[in-house]
This record gives structure tokens, C-alpha cells and sequence, in this order.
């Protein structure tokens, strides 16, 4: 690993120096790309750090919406104790570990490469397995029959961010502008971000109404910590009464993207209940995709978004009975 | 049972005499040694699995600028390992290479870049031949042999029985058969494997920094495939970072490192990745178990038949010796009349295993303990009363020939039982909850060594000198077990010192008298009674002076450490230093020596392999698991375990509690989500992301009770305190999992989602029986 590392102040610094180094990578906290760096996946000449840009950082909140930077930590996330008031938001407590957590940011976890066991190996055994059709190869080793990439986007913030109703700002070459979380990622393992060449991730914002909603984020894992999700399941919910008027979930772990699915309330009118929750997972299930990229099975993985849906929605939806 | 000693300093609770550097980070390890000079030293490693090699290269990459040396298998055409008569490893792969990650050249450069570079030149010619990955596709009748000599892939097929097993099994009120399987699993120590070589070309020397458990059959197995003197080499251990097997024999790097630094002709560093760490691999082999036990309906056990395939890898290792202890400790736990074994070792097209923690004991010890809690359900009687109707007495030597001198398990079931609450609480658990029990032992080191030399088996010296400082040179090696703080309280308590007074030095051939190193937990056993020689030589010729300089006899003298005196005189006598002062007069500097050698009658049966699985004690341990599962995620929660550990004697009861933690651990990891797995022979897991071991997170609380039974021929009593309490935790687990869940889950580890198949497929039944019965 030999590189340059740039230290710009300002996005438009960084988002300059990207264009003029067109092979560049950011660099925030780099506990998703140095590990990689390290495996030879990838070997940019120069990577800008995102350290000292300053529009990255801090967590506000004013008129409708809380604005979290982009550069934010984890840990500050953590410490910020906005998960007490956005229910979801606790996905970033659990995050890898708290070593990991003082580093890494809450860009860094939205723009996550996708994973897969066939993909974040070393130099030496991709080549030993000709390599796969996310980089240098042309197979890919979860399907081989197929000319898709399956590896999954693993990060845990995204679908909690999504069911807030989070939106994204992207500023780049041509681009500066809010734009809803989801449409940040594609369905496709080679290349699951929308970022154009040069654009970078600046902040998030929730509108401060998604206050009101009940959330939270579960996810599957084998150890109690370090382990990226094998799914992660987050849901924000509306009670009004018996009736539950606004139902969101966001998944992670299944899919090359994180998935949102909204407009769930059907068949909530006196909370849940078996059917309503079965047509939902039914519905969920019908979109996710979880493959051989993990240590555990895709089987296990999809009845682990039930299980966990289920058991988000009939929570929240009791927990919200008893505070009232 | 005597009651134990009460010491002064044996028997402390002494925080590790090196834990204050490696907590300060001062330690030095291999990779910390300095590089001044070291040229970087990278390995080829195959990608193929199995595949005649035809050519290998590498003029290319001597081309290139910046390499200084590079050598293939033709630099070292002689085979190793460690055990003698199943030598056919080399340190780089000769006419073929037989799994992925196997060394097959390796590249001395000014730095790493470039010896990268000269990686990618060398280009291979090969001949691509099947692999195979599992006993069973390795035993087909049309597989291709892995070695010419070893037919059907087997590297040894054991068959034993002793007492007549199917009058066992006639008298047997229960029988039960069942298969197992356990993933196969590796170390995990913290420190990824380095090693540095300096060959002085004038002299024709070589010195060598290991990260090794057992510098002295590297100093043997380095000039095996150097063809270099053993008075031309020197072997220096620096701090370990831990080990637990992986590095109990020669490993391909550390010679590979000798040979190119030879090539070189001058100082070499290798640091391997954790990737090449898991590929060096020696774990503990993936295992098919078949296991018949036949129970008396009052508990007694009858007769056991086991048979097991091991995956064992590419290359012989330890693969003789893993086979023979799972069948050899299915004795000396219970009392068991009659016990059939049928053992094979197989070749597989991956790296190759080795002697991992419970060495060949834990998966057989996780089959039985499972059968016999299941069966103990089946007759409606206690686990822990089944276990106390086979217990054994010591003395006694069991039907294979291994000696029982002293036995802790009554002891510990007594303490688990009350300590867990058991007797009120097994069988009555909340929903999703469960208790289990599980037993397991140890050897406290293998009564007789891979290698035969006639020579003691454990040496210590102890130097003093002007200073009056006692200087303890010993070959064992500490790597974080604490064998250097036992043999410093060893000294302590017999001179009656603080160890002010006192210095360890390990591990240099050319300081310290050889050690064949920390395996089978012989250290403390085998050093600490070699040690505890010395001390009282020590202390005898000390007296002996004291006596001279207050012209008394020496059994007149009193030793008080600090002082000798008259015995009861009121006389202050004199200080230590003034009777060291007269110690060496016309004498000089002393070096006493004390020794230790196993006799011959606890070296096991006289059938073939006997050896394997004797002791001259064996720990004993009994644990109590208990688990929370959450039955729709399939989630286990271990919520506690009280274990209860035999040492013999806790010589140092803080060490003794680590190690027991450090075990318990370990066999949880195995239990619940360690497994290698490989991808056509390539590793998927290696890397401390993938390969999960038990976080702080996932740990439960562990209480420990030491009993102590006072071996008769340990040092102050003391046995093996590391490896005993291991297997116990696997059969315990799955016995706490079947109670939480209802149903049975045999399979090695119990994930997550193999308790939602499990629950999966007992709801269907459960359907079908009621269908049926409506």
C-alpha cells in the first residue's frame, strides 16, 4: 500500500483535488477502505482525507430538520444521545466496536462498499479462485450462472436513516442538493452508489416531525459485537389509537442496497395482527436477497428479516401503548 | 485427600512476573525485533489445491533490482515434522503441491514492495490434479493419492478395544447410537506468526527469533533442512503472543526464513499476514464421529465403540498423535469397562492440522459427554448422579494401560452441583432456558516425548553468582501461560526470597538447557518439578556454607531466606549474602542443576501407540453451562458457567483462574461459532472479521473453583491447569441448548441457525405425531 494522502479543508477543496486526481479515493475513517486497500482491492495513487474539512463536520438542529455532517463519528452519533428522541438511530450504537466507532463516520457507513466472502479476500486467493465478477473477474462465485453481483450493502445507519424520511446532500462537479436517502444507492453489487465521479457525501438531515414516529433497529448477527449485520431490520411507526397510520421498514444486509418499504398500514386499523404482519414480511421477502456472501446461509439471513420485522413492529407498536 | 500445603509465595496469587511490560507495551516481540539491515522475506504460496508441480521460474524475478535471494523447494530437499516416523513435509513443496497456501518459493528483498513484485515473476508450471476436501470424497476408492506411500489417503487408521465390548453392550439396559460432527477450528492466537533469521556467512552460523512454542525441535528440524550442524545454530524466543498448539511444532516460515537468509547471506525478517497465519493453520481437524453407549438403567456405563475420521490436511504433522489421544482419553475420565476405538487420519487437500488446546480430546469428549447426558435423560436419572456412578479411585490404571494418581472429578461434580444450583433447577428451567453439564480431563504433559533421547525431560539451571542474585536459565517457553512466573515461585518458596533476588531467563540454546518446549501442558509439571530439584540442591549447598561460616553442622542451620541461623539459637545470624559470599570461596560462580524424568511405568499401554494420552497426572475438570435462547432468532445467550477445575495444587491460584477463563472461552468459541470452512480448499474465514471468536460482549460470567487434590508427584502437588476445562463446555452447552429448545443439535458449532433448523424440523414432527395420533 504507497499513496498520498491529501488533506483538504473544504469540500470544494476536496471535491477539486478528486477532479484533478480522478483515481483518488476519500478517506474518512477508513475502517471499511483501508482493509481493503490492504487486500489489494483497489490501489489509488492518492487519497484525500476527509479529516480536517470542516463542512463535514457537527450535528445541528434548527427549523425542520436535524442535520448530521457526514463526517460525523460514530461515536459522536453515540454520544449525541439523539437515539433517546429517533428510536433508529440507536443502529449506531452497536456499530463494529467502540475502537472502530471513534474512527469511523456516519458517511463512511452509508457509503460502505458491498460485501461478499468470494470479494474481501486477499490478492493471493482471489486470484487463486479467478478472482469474481466484482473485480478482475468475470464470475460471480455466489451465482455463477447469473451476470449479477450479489454482494450486500452491510451498513447499519442507512435503513434506520431511511425510515426517518432522511435525506442526503450530495455536492460534486454537478451536483449540489438534497435528495432522498434511497436514491443514493442501485440495486447492483459492481456499483451500488449513485455518486458520480468527484461527487462527495456532505450531510444527512431527518425532517424533526419523524420525532413523532417510534423506531428502532434490530439486526442479526453471531457475535454480540464487531460483526457487520447479517440483516438488519429498521422500523418507524405512526399510533394512532389501536390503528397503526404510518408504517416504514428499511433492511440491510440482504441486498446490494438497503431496501425501504413504505405504506405498510394495511390491515393495521386495530394494530398488529397475524395476516397484516405475514402480507408485510410476504412483501419484504418478495424484494430480498441474501446469498452465500456471509458466514451464516441466505436462508437463515431471510427468516431473520421476519422474525425481526415482526418483532420491531409489535414492539414499538407496545411500547408506545405503554407510554401512553 | 491431604489437605494443601500452606506456602508463602507457591501458592499466591502473583500477577505474571512479565505482565507488566506487555501491558506497557514494551515487550519485544518477533516482529518488534529490530529490522536494521533485514532484508524483507515473502513466501509464494500455492493457489492450487492439489498439482503436480513441473516447474517453478524464477529467473524473472531474480532479474528484478532489489532481489537479494530466492529459493524453491530445490533449496531444501529434505522432509520434516514432528514426529519422526511421519516426516513428509517440506519446507517448500517439492514435485507437488497439496493445498492452497502451501510454500512453494520465497523471495529475500531490500523491501516489501519488492519482494512482492518478485512474487508475481515467478511463474508456475503445473499439472492440476483433483482435490479433496473431506474424509469422505479423500477415502473414495478412485481418489488420487495425496502420498505415493499412504493408500486410500490414510495417514494412520487406529483400531483398539479393550474389554469385551459387546458383552458390554448385551449387558447395556440402554443403547445409543448416534453420529457428530465438529467444524474444524484453529487457534486464533493473538500474535500473527514472524520469524527472523541471521546467517553469518564467515562462520557458517545461523541465529533464528521465533514466534515458537518449541525452539528446540525448531533448533532440530532448522538443521534438518539446512543440512547445517545443530552447534552452528542459535535459537532465541523472544516474547510469545500466545499459542495454544499452533506453534507446538517446526512451522514451513521459520525455514523457509533460515534457508533464504542462508541464500541471502545475511539477516532476514518474515512477518506473515493473518491470512498467511490461518493458512500455516495446525487447528484442530474437522471430525466425523459415530458413538455407541450402552448405560445400566441405574447409570452405569457399560461399554463405548467410537469411531472417527479426522480431516487432517495435506501433511502428516501431528496427524498420528491427534488420532490417538481422541481414543485413547475416551479412558481416565469415568470408569468405563470396556471402550472400542476405530480412529482414522486422513489426508485432505488443505492445511495441514495439528495439536490445538485439549489436543485430539475435545470433539470425542463433546460426542460422549452429549450421548451420556442425553441417555441419563432417557433413563430419567441426574446427569451429574449418572457421572458420580462411574467414577473412578485413584490410584488405578485403566483397561489401555494410562495411570491415575489422583482425581479431583467427585470433587468438582460436588461444587458445580451446589454452586449452579442444579438439583433445583435442572429439568424445571423457564422456556428458552437450560443447564448443562459437561466433564472433560488433561494430561499434565505426555509421559513420553515424539523424541526418543534418553535425556531428562525437563533440565533447569540456576546460577549464582558475586551478586547474590539467582538467575533461573530454563528452556521453557513462556508464551503468556506463565511457565516463567511458576518457576520464579518455585525458587522463591524454596529459598525463602522475594523475587528481588530473582531472574528468569528462557529460551536461548545458548544460554539455557533444553526444553522440548510448552505442549500437552508438561511445563509447570515437568520444569516445576525440575526447578523445585534445583532449589533444594541449591538451598542444601547454601546451608552447607552457612554452616561452615557459624562452624556448626548443616543440620543445625536454619534457612529464613534473608538470614541463616542456628535453629531456635537467639543469635541473629547471618545475612544471604554473606553466606553466598562463603558459598564461593575456591568455588566461583555455582550452577546447580535439577532435573526431572517421567519413569517408564506412567508411559502408557504396550499396544501400538500406547504411549499417546499417558501422563503422570491428569487434571480434571466438571462444568455447568447455562443459556438463554431466544427460539425465534435461534440466538444463544450463555447467561453463566461455574466450572470446578483439579489442578493437583494451584501454585499460583490467579494464573490457575485465567487459564481455566481462558479455556472455558475457547471451548465456547468451538461450541457456538468457530469454524475454518474453506472454499475448494481456500480459506473464506481468515481473518479475525470472519472467523468469529467470542467477543468481551458474548462472555459470560465465569466462576472458577480450583480443587485441589494434591498429585502425588507434581511440584507441590500441582497438574495441569490449561487445557482440562475445555472440552466439558461443548457437551455442556449442547445438553443447556436441548433443554432450552426440546430438541437434540449434535453438530459442532451450534449456530444460530442451526437451532432454528433444529426447532424447524421438531414443530413438523411434532405436527405429524399429533396428525397421527388424531
Amino acid at each position: 500500500m504507497d499513496f498520498d494522502l491529501l488533506m483538504p479543508t473544504s469540500a470544494a477543496e476536496a471535491i477539486a483535488l478528486m477532479q484533478e486526481n480522478p483515481n483518488a479515493r476519500y478517506l474518512a475513517g477508513g475502517t471499511d477502505l483501508v482493509p481493503n486497500l490492504r487486500r489489494g482491492i483497489g490501489a489509488p495513487d492518492i487519497l484525500i482525507g476527509l479529516d480536517g474539512v470542516e463542512d463535514l463536520k457537527g450535528i445541528s438542529e434548527g427549523g425542520d430538520y436535524l442535520t448530521l455532517g457526514a463526517g460525523v463519528t460514530l461515536a459522536e452519533l453515540e454520544g449525541s444521545g439523539l437515539s433517546g428522541r429517533y428510536g433508529a438511530l440507536s443502529a449506531a450504537v452497536d456499530i463494529a466496536g467502540p475502537a472502530l466507532r471513534q474512527a469511523a463516520t456516519i458517511g463512511g457507513n452509508l457509503c460502505l462498499d458491498t460485501r461478499c466472502i468470494f470479494y474481501n479476500q486477499s490478492k493471493w486467493w482471489r486470484n487463486a479462485n479467478q478472482y469474481c465478477l466484482k473485480l478482475d473477474g468475470d464470475t460471480c462465485h455466489v451465482a455463477p450462472k447469473g451476470q449479477r453481483c450479489h454482494a450486500a450493502f452491510s451498513g447499519d445507519l442507512a435503513p434506520a436513516l431511511m425510515v426517518l424520511g432522511a435525506e442526503v446532500r450530495v455536492v460534486g462537479p454537478n451536483a449540489d442538493g438534497w435528495k432522498p436517502i434511497s436514491d443514493l444507492y442501485h440495486e447492483d453489487g459492481l456499483a451500488h452508489l449513485t455518486l458520480a465521479p468527484g461527487d462527495l457525501l456532505v450531510a444527512v438531515r431527518l425532517p424533526v416531525v419523524s420525532r413523532d414516529l417510534r423506531s428502532g433497529y434490530l439486526k442479526s448477527r453471531l457475535r454480540k459485537a464487531v460483526d457487520f449485520p447479517l440483516a438488519g431490520v429498521a422500523v418507524a411507526l405512526r399510533r394512532e389509537g389501536d390503528a397503526i397510520t404510518d408504517l416504514r421498514v428499511g433492511v440491510t444486509g440482504t441486498n446490494p442496497r438497503p431496501l425501504l418499504f413504505d405504506g405498510l398500514v394495511g390491515g393495521m386499523d386495530q394494530g398488529p395482527n397475524d395476516d397484516a404482519l405475514s402480507a408485510i414480511t410476504k412483501e419484504i421477502g418478495q424484494m430480498i436477497k441474501p446469498m452465500r456472501t456471509t458466514n451464516l446461509p441466505g436462508l437463515y439471513r431471510r427468516q431473520m428479516v421476519t422474525v425481526l420485522t415482526r418483532r420491531l413492529i409489535t414492539d414499538l407498536y407496545d411500547a408506545g401503548d405503554r407510554k401512553e | 485427600m491431604n489437605p494443601p500445603i500452606k506456602n508463602t509465595v507457591v501458592g499466591a496469587r502473583v500477577p505474571l512476573i512479565d505482565g507488566v511490560e506487555k501491558v506497557r507495551g514494551v515487550a519485544k516481540y518477533t516482529a518488534d525485533l529490530a529490522p536494521e539491515g533485514a532484508l524483507v522475506g515473502r513466501i509464494l504460496r500455492s493457489p492450487y489445491s492439489h498439482a503436480e508441480l513441473i516447474k517453478v521460474d524464477t529467473s524473472k524475478a531474480e532479474a528484478l533490482p532489489g532481489v537479494v535471494a530466492i529459493v524453491t523447494g530445490k533449496d531444501s530437499p529434505f522432509p520434516y515434522g514432528i514426529v519422526p516416523i511421519a516426516q513428509n513435509e517440506f519446507p517448500m513443496a517439492q514435485e507437488k503441491v497439496r493445498y492452497r497456501g502451501e510454500p512453494i518459493a520465497a523471495v529475500a528483498a531490500i523491501d516489501e514492495a519488492t519482494a512482492l513484485a518478485a512474487l508475481d515473476l515467478i511463474e508456475l508450471t503445473v499439472k492440476e490434479l483433483p482435490g479433496y476436501y473431506n474424509a469422505k470424497d479423500s477415502r473414495a476408492v478412485d481418489a488420487v493419492q495425496l502420498h505415493d506411500n499412504k493408500p486410500g489417503n490414510i495417514e494412520r487408521d487406529v483400531h483398539n478395544s479393550f474389554g469385551d465390548v459387546e458383552a458390554g453392550f448385551a449387558e447395556a439396559d440402554l443403547l445409543g447410537e448416534d453420529d457428530f460432527h465438529c467444524e474444524e477450528v484453529t487457534h486464533a492466537h493473538m500474535e500473527p506468526h514472524a520469524a527472523v533469521a541471521e546467517y553469518d556467512p564467515q562462520r557458517d552460523h545461523l541465529t533464528f527469533w521465533s514466534v515458537t512454542q518449541v525452539p528446540y525441535y525448531v533448533h532440530l528440524m532448522l538443521a534438518q533442512c539446512m543440512d547445517l550442524n545443530k552447534s552452528r545454530i542459535r535459537v532465541i524466543k523472544p516474547f510469545v503472543g500466545g499459542g495454544f498448539g499452533a506453534r507446538t511444532e517446526t512451522l514451513n516460515f521459520e525455514l523457509v526464513c533460515g534457508i533464504l537468509a542462508r541464500a541471502a547471506k545475511g539477516r532476514v525478517r518474515m512477518v506473515l499476514s493473518r491470512e498467511e497465519t490461518f493458512l500455516t493453520h495446525r487447528g484442530r481437524p474437522a471430525a466425523d464421529i459415530h458413538l455407541k453407549l450402552g448405560l445400566a438403567k441405574d447409570g452405569r456405563i457399560t461399554a463405548v465403540k467410537a469411531e472417527m475420521a479426522q480431516y487432517g490436511g495435506a501433511y502428516g504433522g501431528y496427524g498420528i498423535v491427534t488420532i490417538l489421544y481422541a481414543g485413547a482419553l475416551l479412558n481416565a475420565l469415568y470408569d468405563i469397562p470396556a471402550v472400542q476405538y476405530d480412529g482414522y487420519r486422513v489426508y485432505t487437500n488443505t492445511p495441514p492440522c495439528g495439536a490445538m488446546r485439549g489436543h485430539g480430546t475435545v470433539d470425542m469428549r463433546h460426542a460422549f459427554d452429549t450421548m451420556l447426558n442425553r441417555m441419563a435423560r432417557q433413563l430419567g436419572l441426574d446427569p451429574i448422579e449418572v457421572r458420580r456412578r462411574n467414577l473412578l479411585e485413584a490410584p488405578t490404571e485403566t483397561p489401555n494401560g494410562l495411570q491415575i494418581t489422583s482425581y479431583g472429578l467427585p470433587q468438582n461434580l460436588d461444587w458445580v452441583e451446589q454452586a449452579s444450583g442444579w438439583k433445583k433447577r435442572k429439568g424445571n428451567m423457564p422456556k428458552g432456558r437450560g443447564l448443562g453439564i459437561g466433564c472433560s480431563h488433561f494430561v499434565s504433559g505426555a509421559a513420553k516425548p515424539v523424541q526418543w533421547t534418553g535425556q531428562p525431560d525437563a533440565v533447569v539451571n540456576l546460577k549464582l553468582d558475586f551478586d547474590a542474585g539467582i538467575t533461573i536459565l530454563t528452556g521453557a517457553a513462556d508464551i503468556g501461560q506463565g511457565s516463567s512466573t511458576i518457576v520464579a515461585q518455585v525458587v522463591a518458596e524454596v529459598m525463602g526470597l522475594d523475587f528481588s533476588r530473582i531472574r528468569v531467563i528462557s529460551n536461548d540454546s545458548a544460554i539455557t538447557p533444553r526444553d522440548m518446549g510448552s505442549y500437552s501442558s508438561r511445563v509447570t509439571y515437568m520444569v516445576g518439578n525440575a526447578t523445585l530439584h534445583a532449589a533444594q540442591k541449591l538451598k542444601a549447598r547454601l546451608i552447607a556454607a552457612a554452616a561452615t561460616a557459624l562452624e556448626t553442622e548443616p543440620e543445625n542451620i536454619e534457612c529464613l531466606g534473608e538470614t541463616y541461623r542456628v535453629i531456635d539459637s537467639q543469635d541473629s545470624g547471618i545475612s544471604f549474602e554473606k553466606v553466598v559470599q562463603t558459598a564461593l570461596i575456591d568455588h566461583g560462580a555455582i550452577t546447580e542443576r535439577g532435573t526431572f524424568t517421567v519413569p517408564k511405568a506412567f508411559q502408557g499401554g504396550k499396544h501400538r501407540g500406547g504411549a499417546v494420552g499417558s501422563t503422570m497426572g491428569f487434571s480434571y475438570a466438571a462444568q455447568v453451562v447455562e443459556v438463554a435462547v431466544d427460539t425465534d432468532t435461534g440466538e444463544i445467550t450463555v447467561e453463566k458457567v461455574w466450572v470446578s477445575h483439579d489442578c493437583g495444587y494451584a501454585i499460583n491460584p490467579l494464573s490457575v483462574e485465567g487459564q481455566v477463563q481462558g479455556a472455558i472461552w475457547m471451548g465456547m468459541g468451538q461450541a457456538m461459532m468457530e469454524a475454518t470452512r474453506f472454499h475448494e480448499g481456500l480459506p473464506l474465514h481468515a481473518n479475525f472479521l470472519d472467523y468469529s471468536f467470542p467477543t468481551m460482549m458474548d462472555s459470560p460470567d465465569i466462576k472458577v473453583h480450583i480443587v485441589e487434590s494434591m498429585d502425588p508427584n507434581g511440584p507441590f502437588g500441582a497438574k495441569e491447569a490449561s487445557e482440562g476445562g475445555l472440552a466439558g463446555f461443548l457437551p455442556a452447552l449442547a445438553e443447556a441448548v436441548a433443554e432450552a429448545i426440546g430438541t437434540e443439535i449434535n453438530d459442532m458449532p451450534i449456530t444460530p441457525d442451526k437451532v432454528i433448523e433444529a426447532l424447524t424440523k421438531k414443530r413438523r414432527a411434532d405436527k405429524k405425531r399429533k396428525r397421527a395420533a388424531s
